[in-house]
């Protein structure tokens, strides 16, 4: 199923027109901060200049360059959802294999403790804690992976319990495997597409709250982020440079997350069994 | 009563741990920041304190009451006073609460609603032109955060064409009979209305329609289409309200974002909500009102979810057997 699945995605043209993006984007964040010609700190330039040959998207109100300023906040912006996605991923993978393995009162335990964290709406946590220690982004995005994780460890606990009663584990078992030769060997790579729905979507979610944290100020002024640029320059919007200024990081952000859309939505259809048929 | 089931207990235990653990790191946070925090926070902010108003604001942290009067604060609506807005906490929150639930409600039920009945309309006309560019237009739009699309809106109606106004609930100071404030009311919702519904919308269409797709292979619809009954009592009757329950238990889990674009959304259009007030609070680093807003709105959206878990419940009787 998986194989077959796994060509078949290959020609879908959401996953294809996703993953473009994502690449292009990602190509963006990774070299782009070699590439700009100016340091995005650097508050040397005349503010509120239009686009010139110098400056191409023109500087902004403290003099800085917004092309530079861009890029940076892309590579935060992309480098925040990354680490939230992964860690969250991991602790998902982890919770859910092992309370699947288990069984029992530990099973029961962190299925409750999974719907507690469920249960609370996580920007507010994020919001409390930003509010009170104005810790580092990577730190926010950890704290955004330990409030994200349930979906991925419920998920994952589902499918592992119907794999963990398959023949090929009863055999494996037979045979003397141990509990951590089977989760490692059998259990985890079967799960794999599940990883790859999970991450992509939990990353669309990180950039997301990233961008809306950043928003609503929450991150040091001082950061380079998308929600940052796009909330600095809408104090200005009644002025002619809002297309030079706030389109740019708006683009850029639609851009990410309409990519990380279109590849959790096409790895759904093409790997949930309960989904296919719906393709 | 019948709701008290045993079933029951489980929800009700996790919503109500849910939140105890709120209110337990809201108490407990301002203990562990290091030193003086009070100076500190309020040194950067644009609120000057005097001395009496520090040491009112230093005696609210270090209550010394512990958890438990901590909660019967909350209880009694003492949640502190904001010194950026001159007012008690309970006040502001209780004054910015009716233009939240006026928006996101009416975000909520308009798109629940069109996102169903569009959704089990694809679902129905699968395979057409109509329906294969209903699901691109609606994943194309599912990928534009509320940001974007509140901006585009803002610049385009309100600054370019200036059909709606960019900022506020109501007009102020205007002299209005019930009939021309309501139409003001409207006015002003529109575009933060029409981001958010643009938000909602797709997710409850994308939702919808897989449920309703996997509901009409069915037998008992190819019964009903037997019996030689009406298109519309098959879809509406029959296939319909078998596909709402993924709607439901979805609900949940995509709450959290919902809230969090609302609070960007009263932002950009400066609709006087409670995101607005959470804006202005943390831009003034007003930390007592940060944290009733924080605070409250958590326990809302838990009673809305623990809500919308008693109406799965009702729609879907094999849930209860089941566990």
């Amino acid at each position: 199923m998986h194989l077959d699945a796994g060509q078949q995605i290959g020609k879908d043209p959401w996953f294809i027109t996703g993953i473009g993006i994502l690449l292009l984007l990602g190509f963006l964040a990774v070299a782009g901060p070699f590439l700009v010609p100016h340091d995005p700190y650097d508050i040397s330039f005349s503010p509120l200049r239009p686009p010139s040959a110098d400056h191409w998207l023109g500087t902004n109100d403290g003099g800085m360059d917004i092309l530079s300023e861009l890029v940076f906040s892309l590579q935060n912006t992309v480098i925040f959802g990354v680490t939230a996605g992964m860690a969250g991923l991991v602790l998902g993978v982890v919770t859910g294999l092992f309370s699947a393995w288990a069984g029992g009162w530990t099973d029961q335990v962190l299925m409750r403790l999974a719907d507690i964290v469920l249960a609370i709406p996580s920007v507010m946590v994020l919001i409390l804690v930003a509010a009170f220690f104005q810790p580092s982004p990577v730190v926010l995005a950890l704290a955004l992976a330990g409030l994200a994780w349930p979906t991925t460890a419920r998920g994952v606990r589902a499918q592992a319990l119907t794999l963990k009663n398959s023949l090929h584990i009863k055999a494996a078992q037979r045979m003397g495997g141990s509990g951590r030769y089977i989760i490692a060997r059998h259990l985890m790579p079967e799960l794999f597409p599940l990883y790859l729905i999970n991450f992509a979507a939990k990353t669309r979610m990180a950039v997301f709250m990233e961008a809306s944290l950043a928003f609503l100020g929450l991150f040091d002024p001082g950061e380079k982020s998308l929600g940052l640029m796009i909330s600095y320059a809408l104090q200005y919007y009644y002025l002619d440079i809002w297309s030079n200024w706030l389109m740019p990081p708006i683009m850029l952000l639609s851009l990410l997350i309409m990519g990380a859309t279109f590849v959790t939505i096409s790895l759904e259809k093409n790997f949930d069994p309960r989904l296919r048929k719906t393709v | 009563m019948r709701i008290w089931k045993k079933k029951w207990s489980t929800p009700v235990l996790v919503y109500l741990t849910a939140a105890l653990l709120m209110a337990y790191a809201s108490f407990r946070l301002p203990h562990l920041l290091p030193g003086d925090f009070v100076t500190a926070m309020y040194a950067g902010s644009d609120v000057t304190l005097n001395a009496e108003q520090e040491a009112e604001l230093r005696a609210f942290y270090q209550n010394t009451d512990g958890f438990q009067g901590y909660l019967r604060n909350l209880a009694t609506l003492d949640w502190g006073y904001s010194h950026a807005f001159m007012a008690p906490v309970s006040q502001l929150f209780l004054q910015a609460l009716p233009w939240t639930l006026l928006l996101m409600g009416t975000a909520h039920v308009l798109s629940t609603l069109l996102g169903f009945v569009l959704g089990v309309e694809a679902a129905w006309r699968r395979g057409s032109l109509l329906e294969k560019a209903g699901v691109g237009i609606m994943t194309v739009l599912e990928g534009i955060p509320e940001i974007c699309s509140g901006v585009l809106l803002l610049l385009v109606f309100a600054l370019s064409f200036g059909w709606f106004p960019a900022a506020g609930a109501q007009m102020a100071y205007a002299d209005h009979t019930f009939g021309q404030w309501l139409a003001d009311v409207v006015h002003h919702l529109t575009l933060p209305l029409a981001t958010l519904i643009l938000a909602y919308l797709p997710g409850n269409f994308l939702l919808a329609r897989a449920g309703m797709v996997m509901v009409l292979e069915s037998w008992f619809v190819l019964t009903a289409r037997a019996k030689g009954l009406p298109p519309v009592r098959v879809r509406y009757a029959h296939a319909a309200r078998n596909a709402l329950l993924p709607m439901v238990t979805r609900f949940g889990l995509r709450f959290a974002f919902m809230i969090t674009g609302a609070l960007v959304v009263e932002t950009i259009f400066s609709y006087p909500g409670l995101g607005t007030l959470l804006f202005n609070a943390i831009a003034m680093r007003d930390l007592p009102l940060v944290q009733g807003i924080v605070l409250f709105s958590s326990i809302m959206v838990l009673v809305v979810n623990l809500g919308m878990e008693y109406v799965y419940h009702l729609l879907d009787p094999r849930v209860g057997h089941a566990s």
